[in-house]
């Protein structure tokens, strides 16, 4: 009994803040791709009030530290991606291979939220606002998903699915903080878009803070 | 003259017999071309390239948007790239004009869409292939719609269109392009070809009867494929009514030639409209109405004296329902269609289909589609009447494969038959290539 108390006691301490700052961090900047124009929504055939003008999401980059590192034990938190205004939010996401996102339709309008992609191909069909259970998807598989509407054809948003549980999304500026990292070589990449990842080799050495910029 | 039929001319119609059933015509050179053999082939050159140019069409479709004044204008073009093969008993049906048994058509169409600011948006599309509704005639490039529309609200309450654009009759020109459109076809009241001749008005009850059997291009369905006609719109949404009205300057049945404004003027304009009921998205329904002068200027000099092109009408009355939820979608449209022709009266005609749809999964859907359409009698000009056409049902059937986001291949087999004494069934078999960027 004593030894579980230990042991809890052991855990709770490693896993407080005090001691993930005593653990590596990387900070730095990526220099962002350019921002690209907002798209068109296609409304010939049919009434669209809302749409005349999207914003999406400016670029940001993911950065993420690529190793071996032990799987999750516990299921991780569920992530959302919502349509709303008819495009996705966030546009970009990246998760941790084992995720569930959640896809709630925030529209008057239906949505169909699809992907094509090898990693992981699904069409979700067409569903409404106050669709319950809220369509989801498993990303089991390490990789990169684009996520489209079959009804809206500007509608485009990416998951990045990484196998990795230390990753960031850069702010608008690309600036990125990672904390909480384990001592050792590693590799630190930065991911632009589809064809486009940066990486650099890092040595992360416990309490100490190391600078990485991506240009 | 302005309405060339691309392979029957008037003459050849008024000597000719009076078969009744539709005459299977012969197989021409273009008929030894093995075209589902070579859309085969290039389904799978297609593919091939499309898996390696994915990557590229979404770069090519981003790289397509331009914007400028802070966003305030926004530009995307886009298009499809269809390759489409048809064999089938002759005659051809539907809205294929060749006296082979076999036709193959490109298409290349162009979309630019356009926002500026939130209140207007335009849009136009340009097609380049061996016309409207494909022949054997050579390639030509034409301006199929262009429209702005003006939204004041942004609840979409009230927006004004003008230009060249689908009909509002119905629900189907929202999903007629290639890509959503489950089948290769139309549905049978978009495209099958009734005895109603619009560039010449005729003598008898008998002449207009004896027709039966003849129909080639100067001969209308109840609404002409999409009906790009020319004029303006009001539409919008008020909670869960939706509604439209238009004044064009043909009717529905209206061949292609006659959509342009430069072609047919606003002499004799078109009243159409729809009023819609969504009490949720799941459900969509709908009732049409059209009405308006159906004769081409030209057929002025036949008409009866004393009367014009505006005392002929042609007048829809249309139902419409859909449904969809998750992977299943329904639909159904009915026209009750009535042509004032002179010196017969009036020919009215029935037309529906009903048609579904389901995803398999993320790439394989199948569709199912019965058509159907029934034909009133006419005086037949000896005190008694006639049916002024042959009452027909057409099945078809459809699978389709997304290959990628921007590849789709679809096969279509229909079977149709008309109840007449003669060769009354056909078939169709149908295959289609797109490519959409």
């Amino acid at each position: 009994m004593n030894l579980l108390l230990v042991v809890a006691f052991a855990v709770l301490v490693l896993s407080s803040p005090g001691i993930a700052a005593a653990q590596a961090v990387i900070e730095g900047k990526v220099k962002l791709p350019k921002r690209k124009a907002p798209p068109v929504v296609v409304k010939r055939y049919e009434i669209v009030g809302k749409g005349g003008v999207l914003s999406p999401d400016p670029p940001v980059a993911i950065v993420y530290l690529e190793g071996t590192f032990a799987k999750p034990k516990q299921a991780l938190p569920v992530k959302k991606i919502l349509q709303k205004d008819l495009v996705f939010d966030p546009a970009l996401l990246p998760i941790q291979v084992g995720t569930t996102v959640e896809f709630p339709n925030l529209d008057e309008t239906f949505h169909n939220v699809f992907s094509f992609s090898k990693v992981n191909r699904f069409d979700l069909g067409r569903y409404r606002a106050d669709e319950e259970p809220v369509p989801s998807r498993l990303f089991d598989k390490a990789g990169l998903v684009t996520l489209r509407c079959d009804i809206h054809e500007h509608m485009r948003a990416l998951i990045l699915v990484l196998d990795t549980p230390y990753f960031v999304t850069t702010d608008t500026k690309g600036r990125f903080k990672l904390a909480g990292l384990p001592a050792g070589k590693y590799k630190l990449r930065a991911w632009l878009d589809s064809k486009t990842t940066l990486e650099v080799p890092v040595e992360l050495v416990k309490g100490e803070a190391l600078k990485v910029n991506f240009e | 003259m302005f309405l060339t039929p691309p392979s029957t001319t008037s003459s050849e119609l008024s000597a000719s017999p009076k078969p009744r059933c539709r005459r299977p015509r012969p197989v021409g050179v273009c008929g030894s071309v093995p075209t589902i053999q070579w859309l085969v082939v290039c389904v799978w050159v297609v593919a091939a390239a499309q898996l390696r140019a994915e990557d590229f069409l979404d770069e090519m479709e981003s790289a397509l948007t331009f914007s400028a004044f802070d966003d305030e204008l926004r530009v995307h073009v886009s298009g499809l790239l269809d390759l489409e093969g048809y064999k089938f008993d002759q005659p051809a049906p539907g809205l294929l004009y060749t006296e082979s048994d076999a036709l193959l058509n490109p298409r290349l169409t162009l979309f630019v869409d356009s926002q500026i600011g939130p209140q207007v948006y335009a849009f136009a599309q340009v097609r380049l292939d061996r016309g409207f509704d494909p022949g054997d005639e050579g390639g030509e490039m034409r301006l199929d719609e262009y429209a702005t529309r003006f939204t004041p609200w942004e609840d979409g309450r009230l927006n004004l269109q003008i230009g060249k654009f689908g009909t509002a009759v119905g629900q189907w020109v929202a999903r007629h392009l290639s890509w959503e459109n489950p089948f290769v076809t139309a549905p049978l009241p978009y495209e099958h070809r009734t005895m109603i001749y619009d560039s010449e008005a005729p003598v008898s009850p008998h002449e207009f009867l004896d027709q039966i059997g003849e129909a080639e291009y100067d001969y209308s369905p109840l609404i002409w494929g999409a009906s790009y006609t020319t004029g303006a719109s009001v539409s919008g949404q008020l909670g869960e009514l939706t509604y439209v009205a238009e004044v064009k300057n043909v009717a529905p049945a209206a061949r292609t030639a006659a959509w342009d404004a430069t072609a047919v003027g606003f002499d004799h304009p078109t009243f159409s409209g729809r009023l819609g009921y969504r009490p949720n998205e799941m459900w969509n329904m709908g009732i049409s109405f059209s009405d308006g002068p159906y004769f081409h200027p030209d057929a002025e000099p036949t008409l009866p004296s004393g009367s014009g092109i505006g005392d002929f009408h042609q007048t829809i009355i249309g139902q419409d329902i859909s449904f969809a939820w998750h992977h299943l979608q329904l639909w159904a449209e009915c026209y009750q269609g009535r042509f004032e022709v002179p010196n017969v009266g009036n020919a009215d005609t029935i037309a529906y289909f009903v048609e579904g749809k389901y995803k398999f999964g993320p790439q394989l859907y199948g569709a199912l589609r019965w058509n159907q359409q029934l034909f009133d009698d006419v005086p037949d000009g000896e005190g008694g009447r006639e049916d002024w056409g042959h009452d027909l049902w057409r099945a078809d059937a459809a699978v389709g494969y997304r290959l990628t986001a921007h590849t789709q291949v679809k096969l279509q087999y229909s079977h149709s038959h008309e109840a007449c004494d003669g060769r009354g069934a056909s078939n169709l078999l149908a295959a289609q290539v797109t490519v959409r960027f």
